[in-house]
């Protein structure tokens, strides 16, 4: 296709327009808002927000329980939805309700199915409980016991973040040419030979977008903590954003929850770099 | 030539979309702004809380109405939960949110809420003689930097409170006490566990022995290591050390624990369902406020005596105290009919109306001596009465309440849920610590 000359050079400048606005409203300002928030805790500059904060042993229990977390839920999320996204991506009759099973959850808002699950981990009317109940086990504190509320925060996240991520991955699978599948079929090569040597590569732009917006969206991560946990118990699901929404909303104290955040901003950032690097390295 | 005619059509809608929402957003506000403006003298907006449609919101409703009826002006209000009020209020506040006149605060937030300038003095709206007509604690509670920022709608006090018809399933006499001598929490817990093996021995109706109406809430656990001598925090408010790693803290809480382990009190449970389950008469014995019987949702029988002790400490009994204030935001464009509002809910018939429906604890001398005068006065109110008086305990005072609550909250929960006690302590004083540094 030769280049497309448009007539009205300011054409896609006005149609990008509004969205531009949007993000610098709501995205661009209050980010540098908060920074400069975080660096103004008396109303002068300084980095007494940040020393006090460093010297904070809850703010360093929060980083390493988000660490934490994260190091288990992003793999966690990324395979399964890989997975996923190979199964309802066969030619069977059928198929399309499968993914639309699968996706189903997605479905329901973060907050609704945090109540969902909530009902059924509960201690002493939880139904996973009853089941467990009916083979002899004895019931478990899955939200109240340091052992398993964490599993329990990444299982709320996983089950609703599979099936979004599914999709993109499903997307990244159609765009792979079936000739290709046709030609290893033909060379004889079999299920494990096809997947790591022909899709995976093919989709590497679609696992590195989902794995930098994944990470994002769960370093972010604070409904189901808020909900279910309260970052209990003793501080095991206290994450970073739930330690910041505790500064701003019940300690009042705007400048540390500003510094916490800005932190988050500049952990994101750095891994999202990182991941960059590897991929791109890989790529050469 | 049509491209051209189509990508200018494009460009125009989006143009003319992105203004008008703008407009129509700015309209919208004016619109609202003058209607607050002009409306303010016939409406203001409350924020206050909920506890579904049969509870706080009736009797707001009603409260609502009679003040409509005798002043013309009309309230609306916004209904939040326990949880949600305080961040509702916090984000309103540093919003500078015109939306809201009047707020129920908690007296523990008066100090935070002033010191922050989210309510506005009310020394022009209540006269002298008008302030002497609450009790002291319940006036100088609402008091911060020498000027009153709050009125006390009503205080609380703790008594026992039990579930007659599970009693009389279990075959068992509802207990009595006087304040001279009281039940035992020990005892209190063995009634629990007797009732619990006759009613539940294979825990498949999911009864409970006995438990708190608000567990892991500093209100009212933090009783139990003052029933014992203990303080709730240093005199400078400032700090936790020398205060709860004591013996009356580690002694009680270890308690407490043992009662959750042994099956008697609830784990697992919030604290709303914690008080939920008393409700559905699914609880025995169970340690709440004056409005528990109010608040029923069967027709059970409930009765009531006073606050146990811990054996060996009779003469420390000690109950949480303290309730909600009614306060004027400080961005508020009808301060005057906001200020009405607050007597009528405070000092006038709506305070009346209030305490007659919610059956809560005065906090107004006249109505204190009338209950204690009053030979034919409802005994669960003479018993609150005498508590307010006598074993009233009051909260931390601290401006770091908000960092109290939510770290010792969350060290009772820790030790509900089996955590060390010494080591929940330790972690609790430590947290408070890093909040506090910033002020000293």
């Amino acid at each position: 296709m030769g280049e497309i000359r448009l007539k009205n050079k300011w054409l896609p400048y006005i149609l990008v327009a509004p969205m531009l606005i949007l993000i610098c409203v709501f995205k661009i300002y209050p980010i540098i808002d908060s920074v400069i928030v975080s660096f103004r805790p008396a109303g002068e500059w300084s980095f007494a927000g940040y020393i006090n904060l460093f010297k904070d042993s809850t703010f360093w229990n929060s980083f390493w329980v988000t660490m934490k977390i994260n190091l288990v839920m992003i793999p966690v999320q990324v395979i399964i939805a890989f997975i996923m996204a190979l199964i309802v991506n066969v030619n069977i009759k059928g198929i399309k309700l499968f993914r639309t099973l699968f996706y189903l959850p997605f479905c329901i808002s973060l907050t609704i199915s945090t109540l969902i699950w909530e009902t059924m981990l509960n201690l002493n009317s939880g139904v996973v409980n009853s089941i467990l109940g009916v083979f002899g086990i004895e019931a478990q504190g899955f939200l109240i016991d340091t052992k398993w509320a964490w599993l329990a925060v990444i299982l709320i996240a996983s089950w609703r973040g599979c099936a979004y991520w599914m999709m993109f991955f499903l997307a990244g699978l159609k765009n792979i040419d079936t000739a290709i599948y046709e030609s290893a079929k033909i060379d004889g090569a079999g299920f494990l030979k096809t997947l790591f040597g022909i899709t995976i590569p093919l989709i590497k732009n679609t696992t590195f977008f989902v794995l930098i917006a994944n990470t994002t969206a769960n370093f972010l991560l604070f409904a189901p903590i808020q909900m279910a946990t309260e970052g209990g118990p003793q501080g095991s699901t206290n994450v970073l954003m739930y330690e910041a929404y505790k500064s701003a909303f019940r300690y009042s104290n705007q400048p540390r929850a500003a510094a916490i955040t800005t932190i988050l901003l500049v952990i994101i950032m750095s891994i999202t770099i990182v991941q960059n690097q590897v991929i791109n390295k890989k790529e050469r | 030539m049509k491209k051209r005619i189509l990508s200018t059509i494009l460009s125009a809608v989006l143009l003319i979309s992105v203004i008008l929402t703008g407009c129509g957003n700015k309209s919208a506000g004016e619109v609202t702004k003058e209607n607050r403006d002009e409306s303010s003298v016939d409406t203001i907006r409350w924020i206050t809380m909920s506890s579904g449609e049969e509870g706080k919101e009736t009797k707001s409703e009603k409260l609502m109405e009679e003040f409509e009826k005798e002043t013309g002006i009309k309230v609306e209000a916004e209904y939040y939960s326990f949880s949600d009020l305080f961040d509702v209020i916090e984000t309103k506040s540093v919003a500078k949110s015109t939306d809201y006149d009047v707020m129920l605060i908690d007296v523990t937030y008066v100090s935070k809420y002033a010191e922050n300038g989210y309510i506005t003095p009310l020394d022009d709206y209540f006269t002298d003689d008008e302030k002497a007509e609450f009790d002291n604690a319940s006036y100088t509670a609402g008091v911060w930097d020498d000027q009153m920022f709050a009125a006390s709608r009503n205080t609380s006090t703790q008594l026992l409170f039990f579930n007659q018809k599970l009693l009389d399933e279990a075959g068992m006499e509802a207990p009595t006490s006087t304040p001279e001598d009281r039940l035992t929490y020990e005892e209190v817990a063995e009634l629990g566990r007797q009732a619990l093996e006759k009613l539940d021995p294979d825990g498949s109706r999911g009864l409970i022995g006995f438990d708190f109406q608000q567990a892991s809430r500093v209100y009212q656990m933090n009783m139990l290591p003052n029933s014992m001598g203990g303080k709730n925090i240093n005199d400078d408010g400032l700090s936790l050390d020398g205060v709860i790693n004591t013996e009356p803290w580690e002694k009680s809480m270890t308690w407490y624990q043992s009662l959750v382990n042994d099956g008697i009190a609830s784990k697992g449970y919030s604290t709303e369902e914690v008080e939920a389950q008393f409700q559905s008469g699914n609880m025995v014995f169970m340690i709440g406020g004056t409005w528990t019987p109010s608040n029923m949702a069967v027709d059970d029988e409930v009765g009531c005596t006073y606050a146990p002790c811990f054996e060996g400490y009779e003469d420390t009994v000690a109950t949480g105290t303290g309730s909600w204030y009614v306060g004027i935001s400080s961005q508020s464009k009808s301060k005057e009919n906001a200020a009405k509002f607050v007597k009528f809910l405070t000092l006038g018939s709506g305070n009346d109306l209030w305490l007659e429906m919610n059956e809560d604890v005065p906090s107004r001398n006249e109505k204190l001596q009338e209950i204690i005068d009053n030979p034919e006065a409802d005994e669960m109110l003479k018993m609150a009465a005498y508590e307010a008086k006598n074993t009233a305990f009051p909260r931390a005072s601290t401006p770091l309440f908000g960092e109290y609550s939510s770290i010792l909250d969350q060290m009772w929960e820790d030790v509900r849920n089996g955590a060390d006690v010494n080591k929940s302590i330790d972690s609790a004083i430590k947290q408070f610590d890093s909040a506090a540094a910033a002020y000293k």
